[in-house]
């Protein structure tokens, strides 16, 4: 799975701190995400979908490899 | 009491028992139970004591890194309990081979050595003092890698 939440952070234009005290999780948490480390619970993805007012399939994304 | 009822009763107590966590602030605590048992430990190859002390002392060690083990962290989120989930994996595996190929090594060295030594067991303060540091260890690891 791969996603877009750098670019969105960007549009929004906050940090990965910022974003992390907004949903309530660490910084490590946004920066494994983003680095594709971790797959987030549906919980999680909602909470930023709710942040990016966006869909959740708009800034995650299914790859080969799913 | 019906028979659903009854297991929905036993499966939320076992959820509570597998989300127990002691606080942030027991880490501090933990840690220095361990540190300062761990000293004395060291400390009473200098003197000279009572044989009963050497157990308290094992014992008060465990119990310093369990409570380590079990404190939350800071921030305790989803990602920081997948870390958790996967020490404790680790750590078990681990101590189970390590208890399994520990004798066979003690069995190795006393024979290539000539040494008089049956094979002899190892007490369950050194399994378990290998279980939770690898477990502490790899999560620090872990915690670490993802920064």
């Amino acid at each position: 799975m791969k996603n877009t939440i750098k670019v969105q952070r960007a549009i929004l234009d906050i940090t990965q701190e910022e974003l992390a005290k907004a949903i309530g999780v660490s910084r490590q948490t946004i920066n494994s995400i983003e680095k594709n480390r971790y797959v987030p619970s549906t919980v999680l993805a909602l909470k930023l979908s709710k942040m990016f007012n966006q869909p959740v399939n708009v800034f995650f994304e299914l790859t080969e490899e799913d | 009491m019906s028979q659903q009822s009854f297991c929905e009763k036993e499966r939320k107590n076992l959820e509570k028992l597998n989300k127990f966590q002691l606080g942030n602030q027991f880490k501090k605590i933990g840690v220095i139970i361990a540190i300062g048992s761990f000293i004395l430990m060291i400390a009473r190859k200098y003197f000279e004591d009572s044989e009963w002390i050497r157990p308290v002392l094992h014992g008060l060690l465990l119990i310093g890194l369990l409570i380590i083990s079990v404190s939350k962290e800071k921030i305790e989120d989803e990602y920081v309990d997948s870390l958790r989930s996967q020490s404790y994996r680790l750590a078990f595996i681990m101590a189970i081979v390590y208890s399994l190929v520990q004798p066979l090594i003690n069995y190795a060295v006393a024979v290539l050595f000539n040494q008089d030594d049956n094979l002899k067991g190892f007490s369950y303060f050194q399994v378990l003092f290998f279980m939770l540091i690898v477990q502490l260890l790899f999560f620090w690891q872990l915690k670490r890698m993802n920064k």
